[in-house]
C-alpha cells in the first residue's frame, strides 16, 4: 500500500473511490493537500502519520471548535494522539463530503460530540458541547444557571427513554428532523 | 430467509442502541461483561484496533459489520449465504476496515458466480457515472462558487437569501421561454397586421425613453400594444388566444412552483416542529456550521449561537413572566399595544395617502423642464420606494416597545412590512388604473410597471454604491468619528432584502400581461441584483447578530412569494374584468391583440363555438357554477383523506416512541437479570468472556 507515495496508483485511486464518498478529483486534491503537510523525509516513507498539530493548520479545520475531537475520532493511531494517515484523512473528508448519507454524518457527529467516548451524551458531554459552541473563554460562556436550564431543556426534548443521557438513536432521531444538518455538517477542501 | 433476518437485525441495531447511566443500579449494569457484547454498544463504540488479528477484532466491529460477521460465520457452515448489499462506503469504519470487509465480500461474490459479480461491478460503474454527471452538472449551475464563499463567511442564513434570488432568476428564465413560445414566436413568424408601421429608432425618440418607457419603447415589443393581430387567424389558433394562453400558463406554472417550494419546507419545519418541538436540540446538535473557514466568521458564529441560546432562555423566562402577570399589568400592556397598533395604522394610512397624492401629481400633464418632468413621471415609484425604505425600520423600532418576545417582534415587523409593501403596490395599481383613459391604456399600465422595476433596481444600485459603500469607507477611515459611531456597523438584514425581492417579483407578475418582455427585463435585473448584493454583503457588511436558520426562513420567503403571486393574480383578474366593462362603454381606443371590438371574452367564445358540440357542452359545463359543487366536494374528500392519513402517522409516531422507551427499559431489566444470574453461578462462561476481553483494548477515554 503506497499510501503516501508521491503519486497515487490507479488501482488505489479506484479503490478509494469505491470505499469513500469522494470523487476522483476530490481524492487527488486531498492527496495534494496531504502531501503538502508532510516534511521532506516523511514524503519518502509510506503510511506516514501526520501529528494533530500539523493537521490543524489546514484552514478548513483551523477555526472549527471541534477540530481536536474530529482528529481524535478519525484517527486510527494506537496512542490515541489524534494523528492521521492519508487514509484516515480520506475517511474524514468522506464523512464530511456532500454525498455522504445522513446516517454516516449523524453517526460521526455523535462520536465527535461524545467527549468522553463512552457511547452516550451525558450532562458532562452536553456541557462541553455547549461551551465549544459558545466559545471557551470565561466571558463567552453561559452562566451556571443558564447552562443548567439549557441542558434540562435538551434532555427534556431529546432524551426519549428518560435515562438522563442522549444515546445514538435519540441523537439520530433529532438530527433526522433537521434539514439544515446535512448542509452544514460539511468540510470541502 | 437468511437475508431477511440479516436485514432485520441491522435495523434493530440502528434503531435501538440504548444505554443508560442514570440510576445507581444501572451504573452497575454497564460495568458488566455482557454489556460490552451488546450489539448496540458495539455499534457505537469506536473501532480502533486494526493491528490485532481479525478473529478477535471482528467481534467488536461497528454496526453493519455485525451483519457481515454473521454471514461470514455461516459461510463456513454452508453455501447458502447472501452478501450484505449495503455499499462499503456506507459503513461507519476506517478504510482499512472497509478493505477487510470487502475482502470477505469478494469471497462471497466468487461463490455467487461470475454473472452476479459482473452485474454488481456494472451497477457500481453506472452509479459512479451518474454521480460524475451529477457533479459536473451541479458545477455548471451558476454562481456556485460565489455561494460557497458567502456561505463560508456568513453562514447558511445569508446563503438562503442568495439561493432564493437564484431561484427567482430560474423562474423568470422559464417565463421568458414561455413568452418566446407563446407570444414572441407567433408574432415574428406570422407578422402583425398591415396597419402597423415598421419599428425604428428616430424622430422625437431620446435616450430618456428607456427610463420612461415612452416613445421608441412604447412602439417596441416591450409593451402590449405591439402585439396586434397577425395573419395567423384560425378560430382556435390566433395570436390573441396564444397571448392569453401564454400569460395563463405563466401564472399557473408559477403557482405550482411556489406552492411546491412552500410545502416542502413547511413539512420540514412547522408540521413536525410544533408537535414534537426539538428547538433547543437543533440549536445544539446542528448548531455549528462546519463549512466556516474564516476565523472571524467562526467568532461570529460563536456569538450567533451564544446570542441565540441566550435569546431562547430569555424567551423561556419571558413566557414564565408573562404567565405570572397581574391583571393591572395586563390591562396596561393591552392599552400600550393598542396605542402602538393605532400608530402603525395611522402610519400606513399616511403612507397610502402619500402614494395617492403622488399618483395624482404625476398624472398632471403640463409642460415642464425635462428633469422636472422626469421626476414627476417617477414620482409614484419614488414615493413607494421611499415609504418602503423608511417605514419597515420605524416598524422595527415600534415593535421593540410592545414588550413582545424577540421573535414575535421580528415577526410583527415582517408582517407589517409585507402588508405595507403589497398594499402600497395595490393602491398604486388601483389609482393608475382609474386614471388611465389614454390611447392605449394597457401600454400605460405596462409602462408604470416598467418604471417600478427600473426604479427599484436603480434604488438598489444607489443604496449599495452611494450609501452602503461610503458608510463602510467611513467606518474604515474614521472609526472613532461621531457619525460612524452613530451609524454603527452594517448588517445584512435578510428579511428586508427578501421583502425587496418579493416585491419586485410581484411587480413582474402583475406587469407581465401588459409588458410581455418584463420577465426578460426581470431576469437581467435580478442578475444585476445578485452582483450588487454580493458586493454589499462581501464588502460592506458584518454578519448580523440574529441568526436566521436556512430552512425555516426559506419557508417564510416562499410564503411571502405566494402572497405576492396571489395579489398579482387578483390585480390582473380585476383589471381584465374592469377592462371588459370599459370596453363595453367604448371609452377607450383598443390596442394590442384584442383590437377591433375583440375582448378576451369573445375571442374565447369564438374558439369554443368552433369546437364540436360535445366539447362545447363539456367546456360550458366546466365553466358554469354547477361544476363548482362537484369540484369542492372532490377537494373536501381529498383533503379529508390527507388529514386523516397525517393523524394516523402521528399516532404511529407516538406508538413508536413508546415502543422505544419500552424496549430500552426491557433491555435494561434483562441485562440486570442476566448479570445477577452470572454472578451467582460463576460458571465457565465468565472465563471465556474474560479471555475474549484480553484481546480487546480498553474503551478509549
Amino acid at each position: 500500500m503506497g499510501t503516501t507515495a508521491s503519486q497515487l496508483g490507479k488501482d488505489l485511486l479506484s479503490e478509494y473511490q469505491e470505499l469513500t464518498f469522494l470523487t476522483k478529483q476530490e481524492i487527488l486534491l486531498a492527496h495534494k493537500r496531504f502531501t503538502e503537510l508532510l516534511t521532506k523525509d516523511e514524503k519518502e516513507l509510506q503510511n506516514t502519520r501526520v501529528p494533530t498539530e500539523r493537521i490543524l493548520t489546514l484552514p478548513e479545520l483551523k477555526s472549527n471548535p471541534f477540530r481536536k475531537r474530529i482528529c481524535h475520532v478519525f484517527s486510527t493511531s494506537e496512542q490515541k494522539d489524534g494523528s492521521l494517515t492519508f487514509e484516515d484523512f480520506l475517511d474524514l473528508l468522506s464523512a464530511f463530503s456532500d454525498s455522504a448519507t445522513l446516517e454516516i454524518k449523524s453517526h460521526y457527529a455523535f462520536r465527535i460530540f461524545d467527549f468522553d467516548d463512552d457511547g452516550t451524551l451525558d450532562r458532562g458531554d452536553l456541557e462541553k458541547l455547549v461551551n465549544c459552541l459558545t466559545g471557551e473563554t470565561d466571558e463567552t460562556r453561559l452562566t451556571r444557571d443558564e447552562m443548567r436550564q439549557l441542558i434540562d431543556n435538551i434532555l427534556e426534548e431529546s432524551d426519549i427513554d428518560k435515562d438522563g443521557t442522549v444515546n445514538l438513536s435519540e441523537f439520530q432521531h433529532v438530527i433526522s428532523r433537521s434539514p439544515d444538518f446535512v448542509s452544514s455538517f460539511k468540510i470541502v477542501l | 430467509m437468511e437475508e431477511h433476518n440479516n436485514v432485520n437485525f441491522m435495523r434493530l441495531l440502528s434503531d435501538e442502541s440504548n444505554r443508560s447511566t442514570v440510576s445507581s443500579d444501572s451504573c452497575e449494569y454497564y460495568q458488566t461483561e455482557i454489556f460490552d457484547q451488546l450489539p448496540s454498544i458495539q455499534a457505537i463504540r469506536p473501532e480502533q484496533d486494526r493491528q490485532c488479528c481479525w478473529e478477535a477484532s471482528e467481534a467488536y466491529q461497528g454496526g453493519p459489520e455485525m451483519g457481515e460477521r454473521i454471514s461470514h460465520g455461516q459461510l463456513s457452515r454452508g453455501p447458502k449465504v447472501k452478501a450484505s448489499t449495503q455499499p462499503l462506503k456506507n459503513m461507519v469504519m476506517c478504510i482499512q476496515g472497509k478493505r477487510d470487509a470487502r475482502d470477505r465480500r469478494k469471497m462471497q461474490i466468487s461463490s455467487i458466480g461470475f454473472w452476479e459479480s459482473w452485474r454488481r461491478s456494472q451497477s457500481i460503474n453506472w452509479k459512479r457515472g451518474w454521480a460524475q454527471m451529477g457533479g459536473t452538472l451541479s458545477g455548471l449551475l451558476p454562481w456556485q462558487r460565489s455561494l460557497h464563499t458567502i456561505e463560508g463567511r456568513f453562514g447558511v442564513g445569508v446563503k438562503a437569501y442568495f439561493v432564493f434570488l437564484r431561484y427567482l432568476v430560474y423562474m423568470n428564465i422559464l417565463h421568458c421561454a414561455l413568452i418566446c413560445g407563446f407570444i414572441l414566436g407567433p408574432t415574428t413568424f406570422y407578422g402583425r397586421s398591415n396597419s402597423s408601421e415598421p419599428l425604428k429608432f428616430g424622430g422625437s425618440d431620446s435616450f430618456l425613453d428607456f427610463f420612461l418607457g415612452t416613445g421608441y419603447l412604447d412602439r417596441s415589443p416591450v409593451f402590449f400594444g405591439f402585439y396586434t393581430r397577425g395573419s395567423l387567424d384560425l378560430p382556435c389558433l390566433n395570436t390573441p388566444l396564444l397571448y392569453l394562453a401564454g400569460i395563463l400558463t405563466i401564472f399557473f406554472l408559477s403557482l405550482i412552483l411556489v406552492v411546491r417550494r412552500t410545502t416542502v419546507g413547511y413539512k420540514h419545519t412547522w408540521m413536525l416542529g410544533k408537535r414534537y418541538s426539538m428547538n433547543v436540540s437543533y440549536k445544539i446538535f446542528c448548531g455549528w456550521d462546519f463549512t466556516i473557514q474564516d476565523p472571524a466568521a467562526a467568532t461570529l458564529k460563536h456569538s450567533f449561537i451564544r446570542n441565540d441560546l441566550k435569546l431562547f432562555l430569555e424567551e423561556q423566562s419571558f413566557s414564565l413572566r408573562d404567565a405570572q402577570r397581574t391583571l393591572g399589568q395586563r390591562v396596561r400592556l393591552f392599552l400600550l399595544r393598542s396605542v402602538l397598533n393605532l400608530l402603525v395604522l395611522s402610519l400606513l394610512v399616511g403612507a397610502f395617502a402619500l402614494i395617492y397624492i403622488s399618483t395624482k401629481k404625476s398624472d398632471d400633464k403640463s409642460k415642464h423642464y425635462w428633469l422636472v418632468s422626469l421626476v414627476l413621471e417617477y414620482l409614484p415609484p419614488i414615493t413607494i420606494t421611499l415609504v418602503n425604505l423608511v417605514l419597515p425600520h420605524i416598524f422595527r423600532k415600534i415593535s421593540s416597545f410592545e414588550d413582545y418576545s424577540f421573535t414575535m417582534q421580528v415577526n410583527a415587523t415582517l408582517v407589517r412590512s409585507i402588508f405595507l409593501k403589497l398594499a402600497s403596490l395595490g393602491i398604486y395599481l388601483f389609482f393608475s388604473l382609474k386614471t388611465g383613459h389614454q390611447q392605449c391604456g394597457e401600454n400605460m399600465f405596462g409602462r408604470e410597471m416598467y418604471k417600478l422595476c427600473i426604479f427599484n433596481f436603480l434604488a438598489n444600485f444607489c443604496s449599495a454604491f452611494l450609501l452602503n459603500y461610503p458608510r463602510k469607507l467611513l467606518q474604515e477611515w474614521y472609526p472613532s468619528s461621531l457619525l460612524s459611531r452613530l451609524l454603527g456597523k452594517q448588517r445584512f438584514l435578510i428579511p428586508f432584502y427578501v421583502l425587496d425581492l418579493v416585491y419586485s417579483q410581484t411587480v413582474f407578475w402583475v406587469g407581465v400581461y401588459y409588458c410581455p418582455l418584463l420577465p426578460l427585463i426581470g431576469t437581467v435585473i435580478l442578475m444585476g441584483t445578485f452582483y450588487i448584493q454580493k458586493f454589499t454583503v462581501l464588502w460592506c457588511c458584518v454578519a448580523e447578530q440574529r441568526m436566521f436558520r436556512g430552512s425555516s426562513s426559506s419557508v417564510l420567503f416562499h410564503f411571502m412569494l405566494l402572497l405576492g403571486l396571489i395579489m398579482a393574480a387578483t390585480t390582473l383578474g380585476f383589471n381584465l374584468y374592469h377592462q371588459k366593462d370599459t370596453n363595453d362603454q367604448n371609452m377607450r381606443l383598443p390596442c394590442g391583440p384584442f383590437g377591433n371590438g375583440k375582448t378576451m371574452f369573445n375571442v374565447t367564445e369564438t374558439c369554443v363555438n368552433s369546437l364540436p358540440s360535445l366539447a362545447q357542452t363539456t367546456l360550458r359545463y366546466l365553466a358554469s357554477e354547477a361544476f363548482a359543487l362537484p369540484l369542492i366536494l372532490a377537494e373536501i374528500i381529498i383533503l379529508t383523506s390527507y388529514v386523516s392519513r397525517g393523524r394516523a402517522n402521528q399516532k404511529a409516531i407516538e406508538r413508536l416512541k413508546d415502543m422505544l422507551v419500552m424496549s430500552s427499559s426491557d433491555k435494561r431489566f434483562l441485562v440486570k437479570q442476566h448479570t445477577t444470574m452470572l454472578r451467582h453461578q460463576r460458571n465457565p462462561h465468565r472465563v471465556r468472556s474474560a479471555a475474549i476481553e484480553e484481546d480487546v483494548p480498553p474503551p478509549p477515554l
